[in-house]
Protein backbone atom coordinates (compact mmCIF):
# COMPACT_ATOMS: atom_id res chain seq x y z
CA UNK A 1 0.00 0.00 0.00
CA UNK A 2 3.29 2.47 0.58
CA UNK A 3 4.54 1.63 -2.38
CA UNK A 4 0.96 2.53 -4.47
CA UNK A 5 0.60 5.56 -2.33
CA UNK A 6 4.29 6.49 -3.57
CA UNK A 7 3.67 6.13 -6.88
CA UNK A 8 0.70 8.05 -7.24
CA UNK A 9 2.30 11.32 -5.79
CA UNK A 10 5.07 10.13 -8.22
CA UNK A 11 2.51 10.21 -11.34
CA UNK A 12 1.14 13.80 -10.15
CA UNK A 13 4.30 14.76 -9.77
CA UNK A 14 5.57 13.79 -13.04
CA UNK A 15 1.92 14.40 -14.50
CA UNK A 16 1.37 18.14 -13.42
CA UNK A 17 3.07 20.12 -15.58
CA UNK A 18 2.52 18.30 -18.77
CA UNK A 19 -1.52 19.05 -18.23
CA UNK A 20 -0.45 22.61 -17.68
CA UNK A 21 2.01 22.16 -21.03
CA UNK A 22 -1.17 20.88 -22.59
CA UNK A 23 -3.79 23.32 -22.11
CA UNK A 24 -0.90 25.80 -22.61
CA UNK A 25 -0.36 24.20 -26.50
CA UNK A 26 -4.98 23.82 -26.80
CA UNK A 27 -5.35 27.57 -25.67
CA UNK A 28 -2.68 28.29 -28.35
CA UNK A 29 -4.91 26.32 -31.51
CA UNK A 30 -7.98 26.76 -29.32
CA UNK A 31 -10.26 26.86 -32.82
CA UNK A 32 -12.78 25.34 -34.19
CA UNK A 33 -12.30 21.24 -34.39
CA UNK A 34 -13.23 20.74 -37.96
CA UNK A 35 -10.40 23.42 -39.26
CA UNK A 36 -7.83 21.50 -36.84
CA UNK A 37 -8.64 17.77 -37.58
CA UNK A 38 -7.24 15.70 -39.84
CA UNK A 39 -3.66 15.33 -41.42
CA UNK A 40 -1.48 18.35 -43.09
CA UNK A 41 -3.65 18.06 -46.80
CA UNK A 42 -6.94 19.58 -45.87
CA UNK A 43 -5.88 22.12 -43.43
CA UNK A 44 -2.42 24.01 -43.77
CA UNK A 45 0.58 22.47 -42.60
CA UNK A 46 1.24 25.36 -40.32
CA UNK A 47 -1.98 25.13 -38.19
CA UNK A 48 -0.84 20.91 -37.82
CA UNK A 49 2.79 21.34 -37.35
CA UNK A 50 3.01 24.97 -36.13
CA UNK A 51 6.78 24.09 -34.54
CA UNK A 52 8.32 21.80 -37.26
CA UNK A 53 11.41 23.90 -36.37
CA UNK A 54 11.43 22.44 -32.69
CA UNK A 55 9.97 19.16 -33.59
CA UNK A 56 12.53 18.58 -36.48
CA UNK A 57 15.15 19.04 -34.21
CA UNK A 58 13.74 16.84 -31.77
CA UNK A 59 12.85 13.97 -33.85
CA UNK A 60 17.00 14.45 -34.69
CA UNK A 61 17.74 13.72 -30.94
CA UNK A 62 15.06 10.81 -30.80
CA UNK A 63 16.31 9.31 -34.15
CA UNK A 64 20.33 8.98 -32.35
CA UNK A 65 18.86 8.35 -29.05
CA UNK A 66 17.38 5.20 -30.97
CA UNK A 67 20.14 4.26 -33.04
CA UNK A 68 22.68 4.53 -30.39
CA UNK A 69 20.43 3.20 -27.48
CA UNK A 70 16.85 1.65 -28.14
CA UNK A 71 17.68 -0.08 -31.30
CA UNK A 72 20.87 -2.20 -29.98
CA UNK A 73 18.77 -2.73 -26.67
CA UNK A 74 15.90 -3.90 -27.91
CA UNK A 75 17.87 -6.05 -30.96
CA UNK A 76 19.66 -7.37 -28.28
CA UNK A 77 15.89 -8.32 -26.70
CA UNK A 78 14.94 -9.89 -29.82
CA UNK A 79 17.71 -11.81 -30.37
CA UNK A 80 17.85 -13.34 -26.86
CA UNK A 81 14.47 -13.81 -26.26
CA UNK A 82 12.55 -16.71 -28.03
CA UNK A 83 9.29 -15.73 -30.03
CA UNK A 84 6.74 -17.38 -28.29
CA UNK A 85 8.21 -15.55 -25.44
CA UNK A 86 8.03 -12.10 -27.43
CA UNK A 87 4.53 -13.18 -28.09
CA UNK A 88 3.74 -13.96 -24.51
CA UNK A 89 5.57 -10.62 -23.03
CA UNK A 90 3.51 -8.48 -25.49
CA UNK A 91 -0.03 -10.05 -24.66
CA UNK A 92 0.48 -9.91 -21.19
CA UNK A 93 0.72 -5.70 -21.77
CA UNK A 94 -1.74 -6.05 -23.84
CA UNK A 95 -3.79 -7.87 -21.53
CA UNK A 96 -3.04 -4.79 -18.87
CA UNK A 97 -3.46 -2.47 -21.52
CA UNK A 98 -7.38 -3.49 -22.18
CA UNK A 99 -8.20 -2.11 -18.76
CA UNK A 100 -7.89 1.05 -19.98
CA UNK A 101 -9.82 -0.19 -23.14
CA UNK A 102 -12.42 -0.95 -20.89
CA UNK A 103 -12.61 2.60 -19.52
CA UNK A 104 -12.50 4.06 -22.67
CA UNK A 105 -15.27 1.77 -24.30
CA UNK A 106 -17.64 2.87 -21.65
CA UNK A 107 -16.53 6.62 -22.10
CA UNK A 108 -17.23 7.05 -25.44
CA UNK A 109 -20.76 5.04 -24.90
CA UNK A 110 -19.76 1.79 -26.97
CA UNK A 111 -21.23 -0.63 -24.46
CA UNK A 112 -21.50 -3.81 -26.60
CA UNK A 113 -18.31 -3.15 -27.18
CA UNK A 114 -17.01 -2.29 -23.60
CA UNK A 115 -18.44 -5.92 -22.83
CA UNK A 116 -16.45 -8.08 -25.12
CA UNK A 117 -13.15 -6.06 -23.70
CA UNK A 118 -14.46 -7.22 -20.28
CA UNK A 119 -14.79 -10.43 -21.43
CA UNK A 120 -11.25 -10.66 -23.52
CA UNK A 121 -9.67 -9.46 -19.99
CA UNK A 122 -11.08 -12.30 -17.97
CA UNK A 123 -10.70 -14.69 -20.58
CA UNK A 124 -6.92 -13.99 -20.95
CA UNK A 125 -6.62 -13.67 -17.27
CA UNK A 126 -8.01 -17.02 -16.54
CA UNK A 127 -7.77 -19.11 -19.15
CA UNK A 128 -4.77 -17.34 -20.86
CA UNK A 129 -2.37 -17.53 -18.21
CA UNK A 130 -2.57 -14.61 -16.66
CA UNK A 131 -2.89 -12.93 -20.15
CA UNK A 132 0.08 -14.52 -21.90
CA UNK A 133 -1.90 -16.25 -24.02
CA UNK A 134 -4.50 -14.28 -25.95
CA UNK A 135 -7.40 -16.90 -25.64
CA UNK A 136 -9.86 -14.35 -26.63
CA UNK A 137 -8.86 -13.69 -29.89
CA UNK A 138 -9.00 -17.02 -30.84
CA UNK A 139 -12.18 -17.67 -29.41
CA UNK A 140 -13.56 -14.36 -32.09
CA UNK A 141 -13.56 -11.60 -29.25
CA UNK A 142 -11.37 -9.32 -30.90
CA UNK A 143 -9.42 -6.93 -29.54
CA UNK A 144 -9.89 -2.84 -30.22
CA UNK A 145 -7.93 -0.04 -29.92
CA UNK A 146 -8.77 2.72 -27.55
CA UNK A 147 -7.31 5.21 -25.24
CA UNK A 148 -8.48 8.67 -23.52
CA UNK A 149 -6.71 10.14 -26.67
CA UNK A 150 -9.55 8.96 -29.18
CA UNK A 151 -11.88 9.66 -26.07
CA UNK A 152 -11.53 12.83 -26.00
CA UNK A 153 -11.67 13.57 -30.13
CA UNK A 154 -14.85 11.71 -29.57
CA UNK A 155 -15.76 14.41 -27.00
CA UNK A 156 -14.87 17.09 -29.24
CA UNK A 157 -11.74 18.26 -27.97
CA UNK A 158 -9.89 19.44 -31.12
CA UNK A 159 -6.51 17.31 -32.13
CA UNK A 160 -4.47 20.61 -31.42
CA UNK A 161 -0.76 20.60 -32.58
CA UNK A 162 1.79 17.76 -33.92
CA UNK A 163 4.49 17.84 -31.02
CA UNK A 164 7.67 15.46 -31.14
CA UNK A 165 8.65 15.25 -27.26
CA UNK A 166 12.30 14.55 -26.78
CA UNK A 167 12.47 10.93 -25.66
CA UNK A 168 8.70 10.36 -25.87
CA UNK A 169 8.09 10.72 -29.47
CA UNK A 170 5.17 11.90 -31.53
CA UNK A 171 2.35 12.81 -29.67
CA UNK A 172 -0.36 15.81 -30.66
CA UNK A 173 -1.97 18.52 -28.30
CA UNK A 174 -5.02 16.34 -27.64
CA UNK A 175 -2.74 13.14 -26.74
CA UNK A 176 -0.76 14.70 -24.06
CA UNK A 177 -3.70 14.54 -21.64
CA UNK A 178 -4.27 11.36 -23.28
CA UNK A 179 -1.27 9.82 -22.54
CA UNK A 180 -1.80 10.95 -18.62
CA UNK A 181 -5.06 9.44 -18.48
CA UNK A 182 -3.65 6.16 -20.18
CA UNK A 183 -0.25 5.75 -17.74
CA UNK A 184 -2.35 6.37 -14.74
CA UNK A 185 -4.98 3.82 -16.06
CA UNK A 186 -2.48 1.41 -16.99
CA UNK A 187 -1.73 -1.75 -13.80
CA UNK A 188 1.33 -1.57 -15.42
CA UNK A 189 2.44 1.91 -13.73
CA UNK A 190 2.08 0.70 -10.40
CA UNK A 191 4.40 -1.90 -10.80
CA UNK A 192 8.11 -1.47 -10.40
CA UNK A 193 11.06 -0.60 -12.75
CA UNK A 194 12.19 -4.17 -14.48
CA UNK A 195 8.40 -3.86 -15.73
CA UNK A 196 8.54 -0.56 -17.11
CA UNK A 197 11.59 -1.63 -18.91
CA UNK A 198 10.41 -4.32 -20.10
CA UNK A 199 7.57 -2.72 -20.98
CA UNK A 200 9.60 0.13 -23.01
CA UNK A 201 11.89 -2.86 -24.85
CA UNK A 202 8.29 -4.46 -26.01
CA UNK A 203 7.16 -1.64 -26.97
CA UNK A 204 10.24 -1.01 -29.28
CA UNK A 205 10.84 -4.57 -30.59
CA UNK A 206 6.83 -4.60 -31.39
CA UNK A 207 7.74 -1.04 -33.17
CA UNK A 208 10.90 -2.76 -35.04
CA UNK A 209 8.56 -3.60 -38.60
CA UNK A 210 7.32 -0.13 -38.84
CA UNK A 211 10.68 1.79 -38.24
CA UNK A 212 12.27 -0.43 -40.67
CA UNK A 213 9.81 0.51 -43.40
CA UNK A 214 10.33 4.00 -42.31
CA UNK A 215 13.59 4.04 -42.99
CA UNK A 216 13.24 1.66 -46.61
CA UNK A 217 10.54 3.85 -47.87
CA UNK A 218 10.66 7.54 -46.71
CA UNK A 219 12.14 10.23 -48.45
CA UNK A 220 11.55 12.79 -45.64
CA UNK A 221 11.12 10.35 -42.50
CA UNK A 222 10.18 13.74 -40.90
CA UNK A 223 7.30 14.23 -42.62
CA UNK A 224 6.61 10.96 -43.19
CA UNK A 225 6.08 9.67 -39.35
CA UNK A 226 4.10 13.00 -38.91
CA UNK A 227 1.74 11.98 -41.77
CA UNK A 228 1.37 8.05 -40.82
CA UNK A 229 0.87 9.41 -37.11
CA UNK A 230 -1.77 11.67 -37.95
CA UNK A 231 -3.39 9.38 -40.26
CA UNK A 232 -3.42 6.25 -38.05
CA UNK A 233 -4.83 8.57 -35.20
CA UNK A 234 -7.63 9.22 -37.38
CA UNK A 235 -8.52 5.82 -38.39
CA UNK A 236 -8.86 4.76 -34.76
CA UNK A 237 -10.39 7.68 -33.60
CA UNK A 238 -13.31 6.87 -36.06
CA UNK A 239 -12.54 2.63 -35.52
CA UNK A 240 -10.91 2.40 -39.04
CA UNK A 241 -14.09 3.98 -40.76
CA UNK A 242 -12.70 7.30 -41.32
CA UNK A 243 -15.72 8.88 -43.39
CA UNK A 244 -14.87 10.15 -46.69
CA UNK A 245 -15.56 13.77 -45.57
CA UNK A 246 -13.03 13.83 -42.59
CA UNK A 247 -10.16 13.50 -44.98
CA UNK A 248 -9.24 10.03 -44.52
CA UNK A 249 -9.86 8.33 -47.78
CA UNK A 250 -11.09 11.01 -50.29
CA UNK A 251 -10.11 14.38 -49.58
CA UNK A 252 -13.60 15.35 -50.78
CA UNK A 253 -12.81 14.04 -54.17
CA UNK A 254 -11.29 17.41 -55.34
CA UNK A 255 -7.99 15.82 -54.09
CA UNK A 256 -7.74 13.47 -57.36
CA UNK A 257 -8.98 15.51 -59.36
CA UNK A 258 -7.23 15.77 -62.86
CA UNK A 259 -7.13 19.96 -63.03
CA UNK A 260 -6.98 19.83 -59.17
CA UNK A 261 -3.19 20.58 -59.59
CA UNK A 262 -3.49 23.11 -62.57
CA UNK A 263 -6.49 24.80 -61.03
CA UNK A 264 -6.85 27.81 -58.95
CA UNK A 265 -2.96 29.10 -59.49
CA UNK A 266 -4.14 32.00 -61.10
CA UNK A 267 -5.06 33.37 -58.20
CA UNK A 268 -2.51 32.72 -56.55
CA UNK A 269 0.12 35.07 -56.02
CA UNK A 270 3.58 34.27 -57.21
CA UNK A 271 5.20 33.86 -53.55
CA UNK A 272 2.39 31.72 -53.38
CA UNK A 273 3.15 29.17 -55.85
CA UNK A 274 6.97 29.57 -55.13
CA UNK A 275 6.45 28.73 -51.66
CA UNK A 276 4.01 26.42 -52.65
CA UNK A 277 0.79 24.51 -51.08
CA UNK A 278 -1.17 26.87 -49.55
CA UNK A 279 -3.35 24.50 -51.21
CA UNK A 280 -4.79 24.33 -47.53
CA UNK A 281 -6.26 27.73 -48.02
CA UNK A 282 -7.51 26.85 -51.60
CA UNK A 283 -8.98 23.18 -49.95
CA UNK A 284 -10.13 24.86 -47.51
CA UNK A 285 -12.17 27.11 -49.18
CA UNK A 286 -13.29 24.54 -51.88
CA UNK A 287 -14.45 22.31 -49.02
CA UNK A 288 -16.13 24.71 -47.27
CA UNK A 289 -18.30 25.78 -50.96
CA UNK A 290 -18.70 21.41 -50.87
CA UNK A 291 -20.46 21.89 -47.58
CA UNK A 292 -22.11 24.64 -48.25
CA UNK A 293 -23.60 23.02 -51.39
CA UNK A 294 -24.76 19.68 -49.48
CA UNK A 295 -26.40 22.03 -47.01
CA UNK A 296 -28.10 23.90 -49.98
CA UNK A 297 -29.05 20.03 -51.48
CA UNK A 298 -30.48 19.27 -47.96
CA UNK A 299 -32.55 22.27 -47.68
CA UNK A 300 -33.67 21.49 -51.21
CA UNK A 301 -34.98 18.60 -50.50
CA UNK A 302 -36.24 19.70 -47.22
CA UNK A 303 -38.53 22.51 -48.98
CA UNK A 304 -39.91 19.72 -51.47
CA UNK A 305 -40.43 17.38 -48.59
CA UNK A 306 -42.70 19.91 -47.07
CA UNK A 307 -44.07 21.35 -50.18
CA UNK A 308 -45.33 17.63 -50.41
CA UNK A 309 -46.50 17.67 -46.98
CA UNK A 310 -48.34 21.11 -47.66
CA UNK A 311 -50.04 19.70 -50.34
CA UNK A 312 -51.03 16.67 -49.43
CA UNK A 313 -52.85 18.11 -46.24
CA UNK A 314 -54.20 20.91 -48.35
CA UNK A 315 -55.42 17.89 -50.39
CA UNK A 316 -56.90 16.21 -47.18
CA UNK A 317 -58.71 19.12 -45.93
CA UNK A 318 -59.93 19.65 -49.43
CA UNK A 319 -61.54 16.35 -49.23
CA UNK A 320 -63.44 17.29 -45.98
CA UNK B 1 -24.38 -31.96 4.88
CA UNK B 2 -25.02 -30.30 1.63
CA UNK B 3 -27.39 -27.84 3.57
CA UNK B 4 -24.06 -27.16 5.83
CA UNK B 5 -22.16 -26.63 2.79
CA UNK B 6 -24.42 -24.02 1.23
CA UNK B 7 -25.73 -22.14 4.41
CA UNK B 8 -22.78 -22.82 6.69
CA UNK B 9 -22.94 -22.57 10.63
CA UNK B 10 -24.21 -19.30 11.16
CA UNK B 11 -24.77 -18.26 7.38
CA UNK B 12 -21.28 -18.48 6.82
CA UNK B 13 -21.31 -21.42 3.27
CA UNK B 14 -21.12 -20.89 0.01
CA UNK B 15 -24.27 -19.36 -0.46
CA UNK B 16 -22.37 -16.21 1.63
CA UNK B 17 -20.24 -15.50 -1.27
CA UNK B 18 -23.85 -13.79 -3.20
CA UNK B 19 -23.52 -11.17 -0.49
CA UNK B 20 -19.96 -9.87 -1.73
CA UNK B 21 -20.07 -6.75 -3.41
CA UNK B 22 -17.32 -7.62 -5.68
CA UNK B 23 -18.78 -11.45 -6.53
CA UNK B 24 -22.02 -9.70 -7.74
CA UNK B 25 -20.25 -7.05 -9.57
CA UNK B 26 -17.82 -9.65 -11.32
CA UNK B 27 -20.92 -11.76 -12.24
CA UNK B 28 -22.69 -8.96 -13.96
CA UNK B 29 -19.78 -7.89 -15.98
CA UNK B 30 -19.79 -11.88 -16.94
CA UNK B 31 -23.35 -11.15 -17.93
CA UNK B 32 -22.44 -8.16 -19.73
CA UNK B 33 -19.27 -9.88 -21.64
CA UNK B 34 -21.58 -12.61 -22.75
CA UNK B 35 -24.28 -10.37 -24.14
CA UNK B 36 -22.20 -8.47 -25.46
CA UNK B 37 -20.47 -11.19 -27.93
CA UNK B 38 -24.09 -12.30 -28.49
CA UNK B 39 -25.42 -9.06 -29.29
CA UNK B 40 -22.18 -8.04 -31.91
CA UNK B 41 -22.57 -10.65 -34.33
CA UNK B 42 -25.91 -9.83 -36.18
CA UNK B 43 -24.36 -6.05 -36.26
CA UNK B 44 -21.29 -6.85 -38.47
CA UNK B 45 -23.59 -8.62 -40.88
CA UNK B 46 -25.90 -6.05 -41.26
CA UNK B 47 -23.13 -3.30 -41.42
CA UNK B 48 -21.98 -5.64 -44.43
CA UNK B 49 -25.20 -6.35 -46.29
CA UNK B 50 -25.54 -2.62 -46.53
CA UNK B 51 -22.70 -1.72 -48.01
CA UNK B 52 -22.48 -4.43 -50.72
CA UNK B 53 -25.62 -2.80 -52.54
CA UNK B 54 -24.76 -1.05 -55.39
CA UNK B 55 -21.43 -2.15 -56.84
CA UNK B 56 -19.55 -1.54 -59.06
CA UNK B 57 -18.19 -4.99 -60.43
CA UNK B 58 -15.30 -3.63 -62.95
CA UNK B 59 -14.05 -2.08 -60.22
CA UNK B 60 -13.93 -4.93 -57.63
CA UNK B 61 -12.15 -6.76 -60.43
CA UNK B 62 -9.75 -4.91 -61.06
CA UNK B 63 -8.59 -4.49 -57.78
CA UNK B 64 -9.19 -8.37 -57.25
CA UNK B 65 -7.10 -9.44 -59.79
CA UNK B 66 -4.32 -7.37 -58.73
CA UNK B 67 -4.52 -8.78 -55.23
CA UNK B 68 -4.18 -12.46 -57.00
CA UNK B 69 -1.19 -11.59 -58.89
CA UNK B 70 0.57 -9.52 -56.06
CA UNK B 71 -0.31 -13.02 -53.84
CA UNK B 72 1.26 -15.36 -56.42
CA UNK B 73 4.61 -13.27 -56.93
CA UNK B 74 4.54 -13.37 -52.92
CA UNK B 75 4.13 -17.20 -53.04
CA UNK B 76 7.20 -17.41 -55.87
CA UNK B 77 9.06 -14.49 -54.23
CA UNK B 78 11.74 -16.10 -53.19
CA UNK B 79 12.66 -18.06 -56.52
CA UNK B 80 11.79 -15.40 -58.34
CA UNK B 81 14.33 -12.42 -56.22
CA UNK B 82 13.84 -8.56 -56.89
CA UNK B 83 13.96 -8.45 -60.54
CA UNK B 84 11.74 -11.48 -61.15
CA UNK B 85 8.89 -10.05 -58.80
CA UNK B 86 9.79 -6.35 -60.35
CA UNK B 87 9.37 -7.75 -63.87
CA UNK B 88 5.96 -9.94 -63.09
CA UNK B 89 4.70 -7.14 -61.14
CA UNK B 90 5.01 -4.20 -63.67
CA UNK B 91 2.99 -4.83 -66.03
CA UNK B 92 0.33 -6.02 -63.54
CA UNK B 93 0.65 -2.46 -61.82
CA UNK B 94 0.33 -0.78 -65.31
CA UNK B 95 -2.40 -2.13 -66.29
CA UNK B 96 -4.31 -2.11 -62.69
CA UNK B 97 -2.82 1.70 -61.85
CA UNK B 98 -3.14 5.25 -63.36
CA UNK B 99 0.55 5.99 -62.41
CA UNK B 100 0.84 8.95 -64.22
CA UNK B 101 -2.10 10.41 -62.48
CA UNK B 102 -0.74 9.60 -59.45
CA UNK B 103 2.52 11.18 -60.27
CA UNK B 104 0.68 14.42 -61.30
CA UNK B 105 -1.26 14.54 -57.83
CA UNK B 106 1.58 13.70 -55.24
CA UNK B 107 3.41 16.86 -56.06
CA UNK B 108 0.45 19.39 -56.37
CA UNK B 109 0.71 22.73 -57.62
CA UNK B 110 4.02 22.08 -59.06
CA UNK B 111 3.28 20.27 -61.50
CA UNK B 112 2.54 23.28 -63.81
CA UNK B 113 5.61 24.29 -63.00
CA UNK B 114 7.42 21.34 -64.43
CA UNK B 115 8.84 21.54 -68.10
CA UNK B 116 8.15 18.30 -70.34
CA UNK B 117 11.38 16.95 -69.59
CA UNK B 118 10.44 16.85 -66.09
CA UNK B 119 6.92 15.73 -66.43
CA UNK B 120 8.40 12.62 -67.88
CA UNK B 121 11.40 12.15 -66.00
CA UNK B 122 9.19 12.21 -62.66
CA UNK B 123 6.20 9.90 -64.37
CA UNK B 124 8.92 7.78 -64.86
CA UNK B 125 10.86 7.83 -61.82
CA UNK B 126 8.00 7.69 -59.73
CA UNK B 127 6.11 4.74 -61.50
CA UNK B 128 9.99 2.65 -61.24
CA UNK B 129 9.49 3.35 -57.40
CA UNK B 130 5.99 2.42 -57.31
CA UNK B 131 6.83 -0.85 -58.62
CA UNK B 132 10.12 -1.20 -56.34
CA UNK B 133 8.14 -0.87 -53.38
CA UNK B 134 5.80 -3.57 -54.64
CA UNK B 135 8.44 -6.07 -55.33
CA UNK B 136 10.24 -5.16 -52.17
CA UNK B 137 7.62 -5.25 -49.78
CA UNK B 138 5.77 -8.23 -50.99
CA UNK B 139 8.31 -10.59 -51.58
CA UNK B 140 7.87 -13.25 -49.55
CA UNK B 141 5.13 -15.89 -47.99
CA UNK B 142 4.45 -18.12 -45.66
CA UNK B 143 1.26 -19.06 -47.76
CA UNK B 144 -0.90 -18.32 -44.84
CA UNK B 145 -1.37 -14.47 -46.49
CA UNK B 146 -4.74 -13.84 -48.25
CA UNK B 147 -6.89 -10.69 -49.31
CA UNK B 148 -10.60 -10.98 -48.24
CA UNK B 149 -12.82 -8.31 -49.69
CA UNK B 150 -15.25 -6.59 -47.54
CA UNK B 151 -17.05 -3.97 -49.19
CA UNK B 152 -17.21 -1.56 -51.41
CA UNK B 153 -18.63 2.23 -52.00
CA UNK B 154 -18.72 4.92 -54.23
CA UNK B 155 -17.73 8.81 -53.75
CA UNK B 156 -19.72 11.91 -54.46
CA UNK B 157 -17.57 12.65 -57.45
CA UNK B 158 -18.29 8.72 -58.95
CA UNK B 159 -15.07 7.37 -57.59
CA UNK B 160 -15.24 3.99 -55.94
CA UNK B 161 -13.70 2.90 -53.15
CA UNK B 162 -12.73 -1.45 -52.55
CA UNK B 163 -12.67 -1.98 -48.72
CA UNK B 164 -10.42 -5.35 -48.43
CA UNK B 165 -8.36 -6.99 -45.43
CA UNK B 166 -4.89 -8.90 -45.95
CA UNK B 167 -5.03 -11.35 -43.94
CA UNK B 168 -1.26 -12.77 -42.37
CA UNK B 169 -0.12 -15.39 -40.26
CA UNK B 170 -1.00 -15.11 -36.14
CA UNK B 171 -4.65 -13.68 -36.57
CA UNK B 172 -3.05 -10.49 -37.70
CA UNK B 173 -5.05 -8.27 -40.50
CA UNK B 174 -3.98 -5.07 -41.73
CA UNK B 175 -7.05 -3.06 -44.06
CA UNK B 176 -6.64 -2.42 -47.19
CA UNK B 177 -8.33 0.12 -49.07
CA UNK B 178 -8.17 1.17 -52.52
CA UNK B 179 -9.73 4.34 -54.26
CA UNK B 180 -10.25 3.71 -57.97
CA UNK B 181 -11.55 6.42 -60.29
CA UNK B 182 -12.89 5.89 -64.00
CA UNK B 183 -10.18 6.84 -66.69
CA UNK B 184 -12.46 6.34 -70.19
CA UNK B 185 -14.18 3.70 -69.57
CA UNK B 186 -11.20 1.69 -67.52
CA UNK B 187 -11.12 1.78 -63.32
CA UNK B 188 -7.81 2.37 -62.26
CA UNK B 189 -6.63 2.09 -58.79
CA UNK B 190 -5.15 5.88 -57.56
CA UNK B 191 -4.63 5.31 -54.16
CA UNK B 192 -3.99 2.65 -51.13
CA UNK B 193 -5.17 3.03 -47.93
CA UNK B 194 -3.34 0.70 -45.38
CA UNK B 195 -4.64 1.04 -42.01
CA UNK B 196 -6.04 4.45 -42.62
CA UNK B 197 -2.76 5.55 -44.19
CA UNK B 198 -3.66 6.80 -47.35
CA UNK B 199 -0.36 6.09 -49.71
CA UNK B 200 -1.15 9.69 -51.77
CA UNK B 201 -1.66 11.38 -48.98
CA UNK B 202 1.57 10.57 -46.94
CA UNK B 203 3.85 10.62 -50.74
CA UNK B 204 2.24 14.34 -51.24
CA UNK B 205 3.15 15.83 -48.19
CA UNK B 206 7.25 14.33 -48.31
CA UNK B 207 7.08 14.99 -51.92
CA UNK B 208 5.85 18.90 -51.95
CA UNK B 209 7.91 19.66 -49.25
CA UNK B 210 11.28 18.52 -50.67
CA UNK B 211 10.59 20.53 -53.43
CA UNK B 212 9.77 23.40 -52.25
CA UNK B 213 12.43 22.98 -49.55
CA UNK B 214 15.45 21.46 -52.00
CA UNK B 215 13.93 21.29 -55.60
CA UNK B 216 13.03 18.75 -58.21
CA UNK B 217 16.62 17.83 -58.79
CA UNK B 218 17.08 16.59 -54.92
CA UNK B 219 13.59 14.45 -55.49
CA UNK B 220 14.60 12.44 -58.35
CA UNK B 221 18.15 11.76 -56.80
CA UNK B 222 16.18 10.69 -53.46
CA UNK B 223 13.79 8.44 -55.17
CA UNK B 224 16.45 7.13 -57.12
CA UNK B 225 18.42 6.15 -54.19
CA UNK B 226 15.66 4.30 -52.71
CA UNK B 227 14.63 2.37 -55.82
CA UNK B 228 18.32 1.35 -56.02
CA UNK B 229 18.17 0.20 -52.00
CA UNK B 230 15.63 -2.09 -52.63
CA UNK B 231 16.73 -3.77 -55.91
CA UNK B 232 20.73 -3.94 -54.20
CA UNK B 233 18.47 -5.89 -51.03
Amino acid sequence: MRLFRHHNIRLILLYTPTFFLFFLLVGCAGKDPIDIEGTSIDVSEQEVDPYEGFNRKSYAFNQVLDAYLAEPVSDAYLWVTPEFMQLGISNFFNNLKDVNVVLNDLMQGKFVQGGQDVGRILLNTAAGLGGLIDVASSVGLEKHDEDFGQTLAVWGVPQGPYIVLPVIGPITGRGVPGAVFDTAANPTSYIGYPVHLLQMLNARATAQGSLRFIDEAALDPYIFTRESFLQYRNNLIYDGNVPVEAGGLDFDDEFYDDDFAEEGSHSLSESEILSGFSVSSESQKKKKSAIDKRIEDMRFKLELKEEKKSKISAGSSGAI
Amino acid sequence: MMSYVFYGKDGGGILKIFKHRKFMAGLFILFFSVNGMLVAEPESKVAKLEATIETTPEAKAVVLTFQKKLLSVMEQGEALGFKGRYDTLEPAILKSHDLARVARIVVGKVWKGFSDVQKKTFVDVFSRFSIASYAHNFKESSGEESFEYEAEEKTARGGVIVHSTFMLPNNKKVKFDYMLKNKSGEWLIINVIANGVSDLALKRSEYTSILEREGFDALIAKITEKIDNYTNQ
